[in-house]
């Protein structure tokens, strides 16, 4: 882009804050002062009104409006709350994505793999062309192949949380929507194994033989302890759920199960992201029917779900985008084209139409600060890629505060315009 | 519109087809997804067709022209394993019953053809409520007085058909306490019921010119009543039947139909009359109401008799039929059912060992696809 173009592109832009900072400079500066618990409320007071508006007016998912606002609100934009104020609601925000994940888990039916092997070899596929195709334009690009190689990683996955608030928001049934639910948990459980196993690949020169088996030893112990504790908790509510077969007490049990999974895997590093996912999927099978899972907890879920968007708004970064979009666009080029090659190669013979294809394509998009920080033992919001080149490390940084912001229209408008799995009213969808 | 001219077919010749609930397999509700069952199934091997239906949860399969049991029987089997599947590979059940257990039938979608958008619009939310799944089956006739002789001769069993069909207890989440509650929706159509009492095809035609000039109907398609004349196919239709648990039990109905029918034209037990159907509606509300433990009045003796006794009767009558026509085990099927109850009975049993709906849907599309 031309600097001249940019130079106006950023007057325009400054213009804009400053009017709106003018506007609402008394209030904003007593929210700037007030205390983070009570701004981060007013925020999401302002997030309902918005995303209601947006979506009776505009028919906008809800979820955008969660997102908008939070962005409005953060040091990017006006500034009414900074990254460390999301801080003391951590506990619920955490819970509120470990909630999701579990719910993801009782989704998934793991025979749909063996049943359609096309399936199988879409998922591993997509993430694979999706991660191959981000780290090729990004070394094209002039990137150091080891950080190209992590930003390929994290961006091979699909948010699983944007995908499933916005599958409780819609309600869709059809196989896009299910496509979508399990091509997600797998891309992130493979880009979650793939960034444990970064350091052996980035440094493979550096690193000694017996460094090397550490680390695959270490990832492996990721993996496989989270699988087992995954299944242990999936059991657990099992067995608990026998022991009180009462309508009432199972969502008190789900509940204490999944903040169980999500503290014992922060606690032993683990990924808590596998743990609840297995653990959903666990109780799913054992259970069958007497696992009636609340939608995302009821209302309480409802509040979770406007508080975690709110959240991923305020934690949006656009730090050098001056300097870094080409490769940010990149990134994103290259995901659409990836994943969108390897869903077509295989979009036939696993049973999809071209037009289905097509909204699956788009539907696997969004991203969130999950799917960078997936690689973090806990639910943090701190990367873990040491030594990970720090530009390239931005550019995916801006590129999932693109894709996050826009994330619920990715995947809500092809399933709702597209393929019309997903009915755009206001009616209640009892299941 | 004229009447069309009645098409000869062979007599006795046999087809089936059902009517199949699509579900989801996380919640086993109705799932719209007859679009993508039709495509897998676009290749399929086999004689049998494959067709939407009016919702897109909805699928309608029909086997080729039959003449006796164990090819009937093979050709179901083979076609529900194709689909089965077919189903698993897209992730979704497929399950026979007349009704699903809890669909919200306000969720349905109707699936995009002309025909469909017509009744639709001409039948607002009924087009919906019409959600339901049957079993219709074709008996060859070599004429149309004759077919319209059989169609009326066949009135008096209906309710066997009713009753030894009958798997649709549950309506929107509620037990009906009906055996057959599916035959309720069907009633809501202004044009079910029964045939007019008309015994020749040129007479049938006069009535069908009456009913076109008054705008009311454009085809045969138009009238749902429980028998009717399929001219283009020669074929009588029997539509009263709910779509069974298991392809074996629609392949032993359409063959004990098909007995006695052949009883039915070759031994003239009696001859059908108007005021046959002085009880008719009694009897079918009997069978729905209360299956094979229901009470129907004979038309000619006027005597009351059990369900269940009426049929080991009628059945003791056509087995030599049945044995000309290699549909022996279809009656015995049919006996041991009488013994084992009927599918109602099986999903009321199965509820109450397991109680969740969706478990109950899930136990019966086991049920269907042999799982």
């Amino acid at each position: 882009m031309r600097p001249a173009v940019v130079g106006a592109l950023q007057a325009v832009y400054q213009q804009i804050v400053d009017w709106l900072v003018t506007l609402v400079r008394a209030p904003l500066a007593g929210l700037r002062g007030a205390d983070p618990v009570l701004g981060l409320a007013v925020v999401v007071l302002a997030a309902l009104v918005l995303a209601s508006l947006l979506h009776r007016r505009a028919r906008l998912p809800r979820l955008l409006g969660y997102l908008l606002v939070g962005a409005v609100a953060s040091p990017v934009v006006l500034g009414l709350l900074q990254r460390t104020d999301i801080d003391p609601w951590k506990p619920l925000i955490d819970l509120a994505v470990a909630a999701l994940v579990f719910e993801l888990g009782t989704r998934l039916r793991p025979r749909w793999l063996f049943d359609n092997p096309w399936l199988a070899a879409s998922s591993a596929l997509e993430a694979l062309a999706a991660g191959v195709a981000v780290w090729l334009v990004l070394v094209l690009l002039g990137a150091p192949k080891a950080s190209a190689a992590a930003a390929a990683a994290c961006a091979a996955a699909t948010s699983p949380v944007i995908t499933m608030a916005a599958f409780l928001e819609a309600r869709p049934r059809g196989q896009v929507a299910e496509r979508l639910l399990m091509l997600s948990a797998i891309n992130s459980v493979l880009a979650i194994l793939a960034v444990k196993l970064w350091p052996v690949l980035a440094h493979s020169q550096s690193v000694s033989g017996s460094e090397s088996l550490t680390l695959l030893a270490s990832a492996s112990v990721v993996i496989f302890g989270s699988l087992l504790l995954g299944l242990a908790c999936g059991v657990l509510l099992d067995r608990l759920g026998r022991l009180h077969d009462e309508a009432a007490t199972m969502p008190v049990l789900q509940l204490a199960v999944v903040i169980l999974a999500a503290l014992l895997a922060t606690a032993w590093g683990l990924s808590p992201f596998v743990a609840l996912l297995v653990a959903g999927m666990t109780a799913r099978s054992r259970m069958r029917h007497r696992l009636t899972v609340q939608p995302y907890l009821g209302s309480a879920g409802a509040a979770l779900t406007v508080l975690l968007f709110v959240s991923f708004g305020v934690l949006s970064t656009v730090e050098n985008w001056r300097t870094l979009w080409p490769w940010a666009l990149a990134i994103v080029v290259a995901r659409l084209i990836g994943k969108g090659a390897a869903i077509f190669a295989t979009a036939r013979p696993s049973g999809l139409s071209w037009r289905q294809a097509t909204a699956l394509t788009l539907a696997l998009q969004p991203m969130s600060s999950l799917s960078v920080l997936l690689v973090a033992d806990s639910f943090g919001w701190r990367a873990q890629l040491p030594g990970a080149d720090a530009g390239v490390i931005q550019a995916l940084l801006i590129t999932t505060t693109w894709m996050q912001l826009s994330g619920p229209l990715w995947t809500l408008w092809p399933l709702k315009h597209v393929v019309g799995e997903a009915v755009d009213d206001d009616r209640p969808h009892e299941r | 519109m004229a009447l069309e001219a009645f098409t000869p077919s062979q007599p006795l010749t046999l087809g089936v087809e059902l009517e199949l609930q699509l579900l989801d397999t996380h919640d086993f509700d109705l799932t719209p997804r007859a679009e993508d069952l039709l495509r897998e199934l676009a290749g399929h091997s086999g004689d049998w067709d494959v067709k939407p239906e009016i919702t897109r949860s909805m699928i309608e399969i029909g086997t080729s022209i039959q003449r006796a049991f164990t090819p009937l029987r093979d050709e179901l089997r083979d076609l529900r394993a194709q689909m089965s599947r077919a189903a698993r590979k897209l992730n979704i059940a497929i399950s026979g019953g007349g009704t699903h257990a809890y669909q919200h039938w306000s969720e349905q979608r109707i699936f995009p053809t002309e025909r469909f958008r017509y009744i639709s619009e001409l039948y607002g939310y009924l087009a919906k409520q019409f959600t339901v799944f049957g079993q219709h089956v074709h008996v060859g006739v070599p004429n149309g007085d004759e077919a319209l002789w059989l169609l009326h001769a066949l009135s008096r069993y209906v309710p066997h058909f009713i009753a030894l069909a009958a798997s649709s207890p549950y309506v929107q989440g509620v037990d009906t306490g009906f055996h057959s509650a599916r035959l309720n929706s069907v009633f809501a159509f202004p044009l079910s019921g029964r045939a007019p009492f008309v015994l020749t095809w040129e007479g049938f035609g006069q009535f069908f010119d009456k009913m076109t000039s008054t705008g009311v109907v454009q085809s045969m398609k138009d009238f749902y009543w429980d028998i009717r004349p399929k001219p283009e196919y020669g074929t009588i239709e029997l539509r009263v039947c709910d779509t069974p648990l298991q392809v074996d039990k629609a392949a032993a109905l359409a063959c004990y139909l098909q007995s006695l029918c052949r009883f039915l034209r070759e031994e003239r037990p009696f001859e059908p009359a108007e005021d046959d159907y002085l009880v008719y509606t009694f009897n079918r509300f009997q069978a729905c109401r209360f299956g094979l433990d229901g009470e129907i009045v004979d038309p000619k003796s006027k005597q009351r008799a059990k369900l269940r006794d009426d049929i080991i009767r009628t059945l003791a009558r056509v087995e030599p039929h049945a044995l000309d026509l290699q549909g022996l085990d279809a009656c015995n099927m049919i006996r041991e059912s009488l013994t084992d109850g009927n599918d109602a009975t099986w999903l009321r049993r199965q509820h109450a060992e397991h109680p969740p709906m969706a478990a109950l849907v899930e136990a019966a599309a086991a049920r269907w696809m042999a799982a």
